[in-house]
Order: structure tokens, then sequence, then C-alpha cells
């Protein structure tokens, strides 16, 4: 400007206006390019949706519509506010979030339902001269019709049809099996109802109708962590990711928070900034290993014996050597530390026995009531035995004393936790207690040659009972000798010194973690002694895979552990966070009766996963492990060499485990057939059932008339990433092609089940139809029989909450969904709808018949006090008592849609509740008339409307006390009755606060705190899980009615798992001489750990892709592995065992320990995957060399806080444990030639 | 109305049985029309005698697996160009104001991108107005006909077709780099379900190629959409 040459002399332009000093000038010349901005940025509307994955994060973002098509979106950033000194929500959202809306329009989309184009043509023919029922009865009875689609599932041949069409098929199909068969053997499986609840409740609400089955999922994911149901009668609850701001220590156990929980990790690197310090447990230099102040790189699998020596540690420095007045108090009240352990003879030795009992004592302590269930402890006070308040005896049948006041019979108390004073014990003994570490496998061994029983020295005291005298320990006296603490009793398999190598020590544990006692020491300390100074801010984040061992309990038992002996569980800023598998559905309640339809008809049928796939995709012909293998050597005598699949049915038979499909009969004729000889249906199936006429269909998978027919499958890639023991799906339950290497127990001349009946030729294609909907072609749609194409994200009306924060949000249709798809809701309205009009010609009103097994949090959890099987002759068969029991439902078949789209009267008489309590809804139903409307005729009239989407968001919304101040206060009230102490001020603040579907679409709103959960939200805490059970005196709902560190059901003694110990990885034999080639020598243990967003059933990004840029499947092994196989980084290798085999490029990494192989969890469908040279076929996925093993422990029922739950206990799908050969590929072959030639020129 | 374009929309079109009974008239059209050389409109044969005579189920079978579900014939062209990129919603949202502007609401639930959508448009136009937006498509025309001859399908004929009418030469390179893409095989399950993957944003490059070079940055900043943005999935190629 300043330039001679540039610059007019003798003219100042007249139009241009100069500013700032001549620095700025105003132009005139045409701005118009500035339009092309303008108009790139421009939209129609902004809507508030989430993206419904299976991911934790729940946020909430603004979708950009314009011409009514979305063209970006960005993240919202209008949280609500938290508190002073706590860092905000926002923003929250990641990478991927922010790249949905270019999945939206897609190519791969499912455009139109697709049906297989054979069943369409025959079904198209049939249906010119006959009804869609006649149709499908026709298919199903003519071997060659249903093998002509059947044996082409999973090879193409879809053709388009109509909607009216495909509902129609389904439809016939559901009705044909429910008049054929029984209504439960139509099954549906979707997962996480927490991200999208309408989607799910939409399909169960269908199935719960009709009377078909919903399967859990946490369970089958092996998310679920049994031993949070097991110690807190809890399914899982967890803090928010606020209150890790809170923590003063921070361990991070398994867990990679910088990588898998993206928009919380913000929390975890803030709270170093208050001086929090953390550590980092993972076998591997993880994400978060980067963060830790201390890494210590476990061996894989091994963490219970890490929580072992760091929980010998805290004991031994502060509740023995010092005490800590905080830890021992806590311990005395939310613990059963004070609790007294029978101990029982046992061919001369003593070994743990039950919790004592107020009905072992005379007089039972005054206890009419449940005296079975209500537990003893000694009170220093009254220098006697009291049953001290809250045990699950207090909760049913009587009201008032079910609380956690230091209180007995009204009066004070001080409990003795231990009796190692000389004036407390009557005596010392020897007691026995299981030991498992010299049994490890191979690759885990350390040489341990320890006998398998250690007896230990335990102070007790001799109590009277009705059957003389015995002998009693607190727990804590018991649970100081299992940690191996020498208290000066003498004996053997005690320590005082750290350094000593016994079971429990650091020494000890170093040997099998690999990890410096001095290490396990510092970490210990540093952790209990800021719970000491903190009064319990000391957390745990645990990541999944800790639970996929398949002694998960043991590891999570002995974190556990660790935060009870410190004060941390429901102190805000510590305690256990298990932050897995999206479980928290935060309005629960509400959505409960719109999801199982408890409006019409209750019970709803739900089934456990884990044992319906093991039984129905017969993997348990398969079984390697048997029970002697993992039964103590400390056992009670009994009948326990029997195989898996015999736990199960025995669980089953005792009413522990839900059955699906029930009875062997259709439960519509047995109701028919209880008519007609006059009996009430429960007595009729009891006779039926002993004298044999009658058959629980568990002990007979295989047998036709068991086999589930229908499965419908939504929200979920059940068979892509999932479905543990893929190739077993495959053959069995599908019947098409599949790639199982193993050969059966009756090829292989194994030992067979006892109960479970054996089929020399097992059943390929057990199921009639599968029917997928998804709004892209996974796996399991391509396998499907019928694909219908659902609205994504941004196109349905649904609500969304997590448990890494307070909020709950919508999804927002900000579009109509593309192509031809519909919401989930529409679509099962549309098959309701359909159901409605075909099904009267073969069904009407009926009468079925539910089993229920015994329920948690129900009077039925104190159902079996013995394990007594009625089959064998040891008790009576009474239904809900020592069997399920058998509730006639009544169906309304050609009322089933206008059922779906109305409230059900039992609303209106019943009530709603949860966990335990029940409460009136009659006002809430009247406002959901006002509100949605009411039918004015028909088989609903006077019922509220649920027509659309949104009308259901705002039934759940209304019923909920997490959304409805008022029916927050009714709950709360109800609870304040149980336990004599009001907790209403909880709820009082929002009474009037009523959040609607339009509020959420606002704003993201705080939830009302209710007492489903443990934790309170308000303005002066984080959520955190254990919060009312430690500040408003509610007992966990457990037997003890506190924390429950040992467990002393039957079977948990027999699997030698009353208290937590170290038990290396099992056994899974499926590295046979068989299947091992010559020179195969190396094996490694398979690991397939989550990975970033590690996502199930739907979509999983790769990771590795960024990383490590492989483009492909990979595994990762170490390089002294890697060396004496001859593999060199970026190799071919294929790895398999006897359930199948997959292919990938190894990784060759100093990350990786030696003897461990990590495949990234549900990395499972990936271009450049290469034939398998094994079985020939295209590699397999992660699954493919995995198997489904059940856990007898699991299958506890009855039993206070071990009693059956949807989601909440039963067998779960682990993993962990499994061996892998792995080879170098001698050549790599891309299956591209003719077959994928011929396939796609079809 | 070019009956020609109006032919080809419908023979793209997922065939039924009404298109069965229509196929003599459409074949009659496309065998008349003389902007067409002779050999292609004898390539076109065996696809309209296909349409005409072939059981209906096995044609629609064809037609699903081929266009519902090869990524790489997808018939919505913003496939091809943007992939699963941002501007693929902004793309559609210019087509379909040209729609608006040509005095047509699209009445489908078909995608405003989708070639039968485009071609029955096209048809309503000034031919000379068509041959231009035929000629911007021309590297996916190109490219399409190639992947189906790779195929063997009678489907390339009608890419052949709309090549000549467009009168257009596609651009080697453009062709050249969406040939390169990998084709997947729809009964291939691992890639079906990879394409769905949720794969990471890269925000940067490469990361293992070590620092970005600004001539390479420059390189790629060139005029816009003139290639193809990867798409995430294989960015990491």
């Amino acid at each position: 400007m300043s330039h001679l040459l540039d610059r007019l002399n003798f003219f100042q332009p007249k139009e241009l206006e100069r500013f700032s000093n001549g620095h700025g000038q105003v132009t005139r010349e045409s701005r118009d390019w500035e339009d092309t901005y303008r108009n790139r940025w421009r939209h129609d509307k902004v809507v508030r949706s989430t993206h419904g994955v299976n991911c934790t994060g729940s946020c909430s973002w603004k979708i950009y519509v314009k011409s009514g098509i979305v063209t970006w979106e960005t993240q919202q950033t209008d949280y609500p506010r938290t508190r002073p000194d706590l860092p905000n929500h926002e923003p929250r959202g990641c990478a991927r979030g922010a790249s949905y809306s270019w999945y939206l329009y897609s190519a791969n989309r499912v455009k139109n339902p697709l049906v297989r184009g054979r069943l369409m043509k025959v079904w198209r023919r049939l249906r010119e001269t006959k009804s869609p029922i006649e149709a499908w009865t026709e298919i199903q009875n003519d071997p060659v019709l249903r093998n002509g689609y059947v044996e082409t599932r999973g090879k193409g041949g879809f053709v388009r049809a109509s909607w009216d069409e495909a509902t129609e098929i389904t439809a016939a199909a559901n009705a044909y099996t429910a008049k054929t068969w029984g209504p439960d053997r139509v099954v549906g499986f979707s997962p996480i109802p927490a991200m999208s609840m309408v989607s799910y409740a939409a399909g169960s609400r269908y199935l719960s109708l009709l009377g078909g089955v919903c399967m859990s999922f946490y369970d089958w994911y092996c998310d679920l962590p049994p031993a949070s149901p097991m110690t807190w009668g809890e399914q899982t609850d967890v803090p928010e990711s606020a209150d890790w701001y809170n923590a003063g220590y921070l361990l991070l156990w398994g867990s990679n928070v910088p990588q898998t929980r993206t928009p919380d990790a913000h929390f975890y690197t803030e709270a170093r900034y208050r001086g929090t310090k953390s550590a980092v447990i993972c076998p591997d230099y993880s994400e978060a290993a980067k963060f830790g102040d201390v890494w210590l790189n476990v061996k894989q699998g091994t963490d219970a014996a890490l929580a072992m020596a760091f929980g010998h540690v805290i004991l031994r420095e502060f509740h023995l050597d010092r005490q800590s007045d905080y830890f021992v108090d806590y311990c005395r009240k939310y613990s059963d530390f004070p609790m007294l352990v029978r101990l029982d003879e046992q061919d001369g030795q003593l070994v743990p026995g039950r919790f004592l009992r107020t009905y072992d004592l005379d007089g039972k302590l005054g206890e009419d009531n449940n005296p079975e269930w209500k537990t003893v402890a000694w009170d220093r006070k009254s220098k006697g035995l009291v049953a001290p308040n809250g045990s699950v005896g207090y909760r049913w049948g009587e009201d008032g004393e079910w609380n956690l006041e230091a209180k007995a019979d009204g009066n004070e108390t001080e409990l003795a936790v231990s009796f190692i004073l000389d004036t407390d014990h009557d005596d010392v003994v020897g007691v026995d207690f299981p030991y498992f570490g010299s049994g490890a496998t191979e690759f885990f061994s350390t040489g341990d040659d320890r006998p398998d029983v250690l007896t230990k020295n335990v102070p007790v005291k001799k109590v009277k009972t009705a059957d003389g005298e015995i002998l009693v320990a607190t727990v804590f006296d018991l649970f100081c000798a299992n940690y191996g603490l020498d208290r000066g009793l003498n004996g053997d398999w005690v320590a005082t010194d750290y350094a000593e190598d016994v079971p429990g020590t650091p020494a000890w544990a170093e040997k099998i973690t690999g990890v410096s006692a001095d290490k396990i020491i510092h970490v210990a300390r540093e952790f209990a002694d800021t719970a000491e100074k903190t009064q319990g801010k000391s957390m745990i984040i645990i990541g999944a895979a800790m639970n996929h061992w398949y002694h998960m309990d043991m590891n999570y038992r002995g974190v556990i552990n660790m935060l009870v002996m410190c004060g941390c569980v429901g102190q805000s800023g510590g305690g256990w966070a298990h932050y897995v598998g999206q479980e928290k559905l935060r309005p629960q309640t509400g959505w409960l009766p719109l999801a199982f339809a408890l409006d019409w008809g209750r019970p709803p049928r739900h089934m456990n996963s884990t044992s319906m796939w093991y039984a129905h995709t017969d993997q348990w012909r398969y079984e390697t492990l048997t029970a002697d293998e993992i039964l103590s050597p400390t056992a009670p005598e009994g009948d326990w060499n029997i195989s898996l699949i015999d736990y199960n049915i025995r669980a089953e038979r005792m009413g522990w485990l839900p059955s699906a499909p029930q009875l062997k009969t259709n439960p519509l004729e047995v109701a028919k057939q209880a008519k007609e000889a006059g009996k009430e249906i429960p007595a009729y199936i009891a006779q039926q059932l002993k004298s044999g006429d009658l058959q629980m269909s568990c002990e007979d998978p295989d047998a036709p008339e068991n086999w589930p027919r229908n499965l419908f499958v939504w929200r979920s890639n059940l068979l892509g990433s999932s479905g543990k023991g893929h190739e077993y799906f495959l053959k069995h339950l599908l019947g098409t092609d599949h790639g199982v290497l193993g050969k059966d127990l009756g090829e292989e001349g194994g030992q067979k089940p006892k109960e479970a009946v054996w089929h020399d030729d097992a059943p390929r294609g057990k199921l009639d139809l599968l029917v997928t909907i998804d709004f892209r072609m996974s796996t399991t749609a391509v396998y499907s029989d019928i694909v219908l194409p659902t609205a994504s994200w941004y196109e349905k009306n649904d609500l969304n909450t997590s448990d890494m924060h307070p909020f709950i949000h919508p999804l927002q249709a900000a579009v109509d969904p593309a192509y031809e798809s519909k919401s989930d809701w529409e679509i099962f309205k549309a098959i309701a709808k359909k159901f409605q009009e075909v099904a009267p010609e073969i069904l009407g009103k009926e009468t079925d018949i539910v089993a229920l097994p015994l329920l948690h949090d129900l009077p039925a959890e104190i159902a079996q006090n013995e394990v007594k099987d009625w089959k064998k002759g040891e008790c009576d068969l009474i239904p809900g008592k020592t069997a399920p029991n058998y509730i006639p439902v009544e169906r309304d078949y050609p009322a089933l849609y206008d059922r779906f789209v109305a409230l059900g009267p039992l609303m209106d008489k019943v009530g709603n509740g949860g966990k335990g309590i029940a409460w009136d809804t009659k006002e809430e139903v009247q406002h959901l008339r006002e509100l949605n409307g009411e039918w004015q005729d028909g088989p609903a009239k006077g019922c509220p409307k649920i027509v659309t989407d949104i009308d259901a968001t705002e039934v759940v919304l209304m019923l909920a006390p997490e959304t409805n101040g008022e029916v927050a206060v009714k709950a709360w009230g109800k609870l304040s009755t149980a336990t004599g102490l009001d907790h209403t001020h909880l709820a009082v603040p929002k009474e009037d606060e009523k959040i609607r579907f339009h509020d959420i679409a606002a704003q993201p709103r705080k939830i009302i705190s209710s007492p489903t959960w443990s934790g309170l939200e308000s303005e002066k805490v984080c959520y955190n899980a254990g919060y009312t059970n430690v500040h408003e005196l509610i007992p966990w709902r457990t037997l003890t009615g506190r924390q429950q560190l040992y467990q002393d059901h039957l079977w948990m003694r027999a699997f030698g798992e009353g208290f937590m110990s170290y038990r290396p990885p099992v056994d899974l034999k499926t590295i046979t001489e068989d299947v091992r080639d010559d020179g195969d020598t190396l094996v490694l243990n398979f690991i397939t750990p989550h990975q970033k967003w590690g996502i199930h059933s739907t979509y999983s990004d790769n990771l590795l892709m960024l990383t490590l840029n492989r483009g492909g499947p990979v595994i990762w092994i170490s390089e002294n592995d890697a060396k004496s196989a001859g593999i060199t980084d970026n190799d071919w290798v294929e790895l398999y065992n006897t359930n199948g085999a997959l292919t990938a490029r190894a990784v060759v990494s100093q990350r990786m320990k030696d003897g461990t192989t990590f495949m990234y969890h549900a990395q499972e469908k990936i271009v450049n995957t290469p034939g398998s040279e094994k079985t020939g076929k295209r590699g397999g996925i992660h699954n493919s060399v995995t198997r489904a093993v059940l856990k007898p422990t699991h299958m506890i029922g009855g039993y206070a806080q071990q009693s059956y739950g949807f989601n909440y206990y039963g067998t779960v799908g682990c993993n962990r444990d499994e061996m892998v050969i792995v080879k170098k590929m001698k050549k790599v072959d891309w299956l591209d030639r003719e077959a994928t030639r011929k396939e796609a020129a079809e | 109305m070019d009956r020609t374009l109006k032919a080809l929309s419908l023979i793209l079109s997922y065939p039924t049985r009404d298109l069965q009974k229509a196929m003599p008239e459409i074949a009659g059209v496309l065998g008349a029309d003389s902007r067409l050389t002779a050999a292609a409109r004898g390539n076109l044969r065996p696809l309209t005698d296909s349409l005409w005579l072939d059981d209906i189920y096995d044609l629609e079978e064809r037609y699903v697996m081929l266009f519902d579900r090869s990524r790489t014939l997808s018939l919505n062209l913003f496939e091809h160009v943007h992939g699963e990129s941002r501007d693929r919603g902004g793309a559609m949202v210019s087509l379909l104001e040209t729609y608006r502007d040509g005095g047509f609401e699209p009445a489908t639930s078909e995608l405003p991108d989708h070639l039968p959508v485009l071609l029955e448009f096209l048809s309503t136009r000034p031919f000379v107005e068509a041959q231009e937006t035929l000629a911007d498509a021309v590297h996916i025309l190109e490219v399409l006909n190639a992947r189906l001859a790779r195929r063997e399908s009678p489907y390339g004929a009608v890419f052949a077709a709309l090549l000549q009418l467009s009168g257009a030469k596609a651009d080697r390179d453009a062709v050249a780099e969406l040939l390169d893409q990998p084709e997947v095989d729809p009964n291939d399950l691992e890639a079906l379900d990879e394409v769905w993957e949720e794969s990471e944003v890269r925000f940067g490059p490469n990361p293992t190629a070590g620092c970005p070079v600004t001539r390479d940055m420059l390189a790629r900043m060139g005029p816009p959409n003139a290639s193809t943005p990867p798409a995430p999935r294989h960015a990491a190629e």
C-alpha cells in the first residue's frame, strides 16, 4: 500500500471509503461468490437425534436437513449444567458419530422388503388358491418345499416383496407356529433397549402379545458380570462418568478409557488435574497405560491372583495390624463380614457351610416370618446372637425392618466382625479351603504343586442349634484365612510376610501374574490409603475383558472385595465402574409395560440367550468341559459329575432358569387338556410332569417338537458378530453350509449327557423362518428368509439413555425413512395388523400357559432354601416353589393389533412397579388418555392410544419415576413402607416435574432420582451406585441385605466359589490331535478385546485400519512367539482349533505378552479375507473359533440375589479361555474363482 | 418425451410382470432408435429378450443381486461420485432442485440420484440437455459398463447405449480410478459387513507415512469432485 507505483497520487476514487487508518476499504464489486458458502451451510431445519449403536456414549447431535435430505450433523452442546467445580459434559460425541449421515444414503442400505426367491415363488403360487395359513402349512409339511429355501440360506437369491406380502408370510408363519407347536416357539432377539427403547419395545410387545419369547442379550454378550448380582443383588449399577472427577484414586483395570470411552474420557484426564492418581492394569501397553502413573502388566487371565494379593495387603495393613475406623465401621454396617457361617464336618474335616439362620436356632430368635432367610450375627451389646435388620427374610411378608440400621428386633446392636480375641472365640479350628492354583493348564502353570485343599486356622464360636452344638465363624475371619493372612493362630498356608510364597501374598501373585510384588504392595497401599483419607473415594474402572473368562466371577469378586474392604462402594468418587453393554435403561419401570405388554397379560416370556443358543445350536453336543474339572475338592457329596447341559436342565426343572420352548406339548393344548380334565392349570401340569405324560422341552432340545421355529432378529447382527459358536448356528439352527471342524460327543465316543436325550443324527435347520429387520444388509440378513428394511437413527422417534451420564434424550425423525423402509414401531405394527387378519382362521381367544422361573425381587426369590430336585424324588413338585410356576395368560389373537396400539387395562387394575415394589398407576393412565387420546370402541375401548412412536415414548415417560416426579414420590413412598424409613425427600422437590417427549426434543433432561436405581441425581452428588444403600440405609437386595462377599448356596460351595480365589483359565481342549497338523507348534491364548467403541452386534469401527494400516483382519502376537513359528510381521497366518478357523495378517509387536494373541472383538467382516486352508471356505470371524461354555453357578435360582431376572442373572457367553493354533499360511487363496463368479451371475 | 431414454429407465428398473408384458414395445422403441448404432441396438437384444421371456423370479433375483446388493453396481450415481462423504447430501439437494426447476416433483421412494429416475427426467428434457447431463456422468456409465461386462451381464448394453447417446468420451484416469476400487461380491459376508463398519474418520493423512508434504496436499486440493474422495473403509488401504 505504500508502494509508489501502486498508489494513485492525484486521485481518490469517489466510491471508495477507507477506514481503520486506511487499512480497510469499502469495495463495490460483486460478492456473489459468497453465496457458495452461504448455500453450503444453508439448511431448512435442525433436528436433535443420536446414534443408536451399542455404545454407552449416548451423545446428542444436531441433524441438519435441507430439502428433505440430511446434509450433515454436528454435536449438540446444550447439556444441562453440572455443579460448581465439576467440568461440563460437553462436547459429547466422537468422530464416528460425526460421520453417520454419510451412511444414511449408502448403497448398502436395504431398500425394500426382501424375501428368499424360492420361498416367494412357492408362496405366490400357493396363495393363488389358498389362504396365508394354508399356504404356510403346505410349505412346512412338504420337505421339498421347506428345504428349497432353508438350504439356500446365506447363498443370495433374494427378490423384492411388498410390505403386504412380507408381513403376510411372517404373520402366517407365526400363527401357524403358535397353533402347531406353541407360541413359545416364536422367538426374538434384540439387544440393548437403552439405545432405542421404542424400537426394542415394538418387537418385544408384538412377541409378548403373541406369547412369543424375548431373548436376553446382556448375559449372552458376556457383559453381564454375575458377580454384581451375587454381591449386590443388582444387575449392574455404576457411577456416571462425571463422578470419575470426584475420585481420589482411579484404578483402571482392563479398561481402556481413552480408547473406548471417547466422550467421557475427558473426566479421566481432568481428574488428574485435580491431583487424582491413576494406576492402570492391563496385559498390553494400551492407550490407558499411557495415562497411568503406574502400569501393572498382568498376565491375562490371572487378574484374580492380583486382586487377591491387593486384598492381602489391604487386610494386613488396614484391617489387622492397624484397623482403619472408617473401614471397619463401613464393613460392619454394609458388608456381610459380621454374619456367621456354619462350619460343616465333611470326611472328618471342616468346611465353610451355610450362613447361620434364625431357623437353625432354638426359638428362632423370635422370628416367625421367613426364619430360614434371616442371617445371624454376634452382638457385643447384648452379648448374644441377633438377627440384624435388612436380611432378605425381612423383605417379604413384613414391613419396617428391611433396612440397614444397626438394629435387631428393635434394639441397637454392635455386631462383632471377628472372634480373634481370646475372650471372643471358643476354639481355633482348621477349616478347609479349595486351592485351584496348582491345577493350571500348561500355558498358565507356574509349577505350583500345592495340594488342592488348604487347611487354615480360624477362630470359632460354639452355638447351640436345634440339632445340637455347631461351630460358627464370622465371614471376616474366614475371609482373612482365605486371603492367607497369619493372625497368630498358627497353622499352615498363612503368611505374616509379603515375601513368603503362600497363596494370597504378593510374592505368590508375582509368580502367577508377572507383576512384581513391590508394585502390588505399592498400589494396594495407595488405593486403600486414599480411600481411608477420603472416606471411600477410590474407584476401579473395570473392563469387560476380565468378565469374558470362564472364571470371570473370581476376577470381579476380587475387585469388589477390595472396594468393600476400603468402604468405596456407595461413596461419591468411589466404587465399581463397569461400563459395558449399555445396560442402563433409566426409565425402566415405565418402559417394561410397553415393551412386554404387561398392560395386557402377565408374565411375559423371557429366556436367557446363552442357555437357549447352547441348546438349540447344539453346542452342547460338542462340549469338552466336564463338571469334575471345575468342581471343588471340598464339594459336599452329591451327583456332580454330569454334563453342563444336564446342570442347565436341572436348573430349568427346579425353576431356577427360564425355559424356551417350555413344554414338549403346545401350551395352548395343555391349557385345553387341563380344562377338559377340570383341573387348575398349575396342579394339572404338576401332575402330568410327575407322571411323565408331559415333558419339559429342555430335556430333549433336538426333538422337532422342541425346536424354536420362527426367529426375529432386529437391531442386531446376531450371526455376524455376537454368535459365539457361529459355525454351530449355521449347521444346526439354520441348516446351511458351515465350517464346524470338530466331531460331536457321539462320534468322539465322549461322555454323553445323563439328562439330555441324545439323538445320533443331530437336526439341521431347526428354524422354519428367520426374519431380520435392519437398515443394512448384515450377515444375519443374508442368512434370513425375510429381510425388512428399517428406519435408521435420523428417521425415527425414540428414547436414549446411558449409564455414562444422567440425561435422557431423543432420537428424532429428521427425515422420512429412506426408500421403502419403516420405523421398527411401524414394522411390528404392520406385522401385528396382518397377524390379526390371518390368524383367526386357526386361532381365537386362547389360554396360554407361561412357565415362570423363581424371579429375583419377588417373593419367589426365597423359594428354595435348599436344593431339591422333584424329579429325583427329593421333594414334591410345587409350581412356583420347587419348580417353575405355570401361569395361565389369556391371548386374544384376533385382537392382537388392537391390543398392540392400546395401553391395556392391567395398568389400571394392577398398577406398575419394579425391583420389589409396586404402585398404583390409575392417574398416569388417565393422563395418557388425555395426552394420546383414547379408543372409542373395539376390544381396547377406553384404553389410551399408542399409535405412533411418539405415543409410545409418552407411555414410557409418563409411567417411569425417572421422568415423572409424581410417580417417583409414589415409588419412594412404597419403598419407605418396606424399609420403615422415609425416603420421599429424595423426590418431593421434583414432584411436579413431568418430562415429555417434546421436552427432551428441546434439550436433554436430567432424570429424577428413583428407587429403581441405587444412585441419586441431585444438586449435591453425581450419580453413583450404592449411594442410597449407604446413605439411605436401603438394604442391598441380597440374602444378607448387605454387600455379600461370601456365597453360601450349595452349588457355589460345590464349585469352590463360596469365597473368591484365583482360578486359572479352563481347558477347553479344542487343540486335538485330529485338528493339529504336523509341525504346528505354536499354540496361543486367543483374546478378543474390545476395540475402539467395542461394539457387539451392530457395527464395529476399524481402529486397526487407523493405527496399523493393514487393511484387513489382523492378529497380534509377540516377537518371541512369531519367531518360534517362523512368522514375520504382515505374514498371512491361519488360526484354528476344533471350533473353526480364521485367517488374518500377523502384527508382530513388543506390546504383546508371549503366549497370547489378540484379535479385536467384532472385527469380523473385513475385505481381504482369504480362504482358510483348513476348512476350504472363506476364513471365519472371531467367533468361528469360539463356542459358548456354561457355568453351573450361573444357573442358581430361587435363592435371594441368586434368582433369575431377565438380563440380570443367568449363564453367560464367555470365550476368553480359548486356545488356538497359529501357523503361517503356505499360500493365500482368495477363493475368487468359479464359485464366486457363478453366484454373482445368478 | 424421449422414448428411448424412457425405455432405458424402464429396463433399468426392478423387473415386474408389467414390465415383462411391455417388453416387446420397449424392445421396439430401442430397436428403432437411429441414434444408437446397429451394434448397440443388437447388444440390447439379449437383455430385452431376457426381460421378456425369462422367469420373473430369476430376473428379480438377478436384479437384487446386481443392483441392490452390489455396491459397486449401485444405480445411485452419487454412490460412485461421493461415496459416503458429506457432499452426498448436498449433491442430492441440487439434483432435487434441478427436477423441481424442470417442473417435476419426485413421486418415488427412490433417491433423486437413482439412474432410472434421472433417465425418466431426462426423457422429458430436450435431447441436447439430456446429452449434457449424461456427458457429466460419462465416467460412471463407463465404469458400470465395464463392471457389468466383467460379469457378462446383459445389463451392460444399457450403459453402452447411454454412452453412445451422451456422445462424450470418459476421462480415462477417472474411469481407471473408479475401476481400481475393489469389487465386493455381495455373497462375501466378511466384505458385506465390513462396509458397514464404522471406520475411524481420519482427519490427518496416513499415520505411518510421516509428516504430510505440502505438494501432496496441494495436489489433493484440485478441482472439487474431480476425484473420488476415498470412502472411509478404504482409507487405509
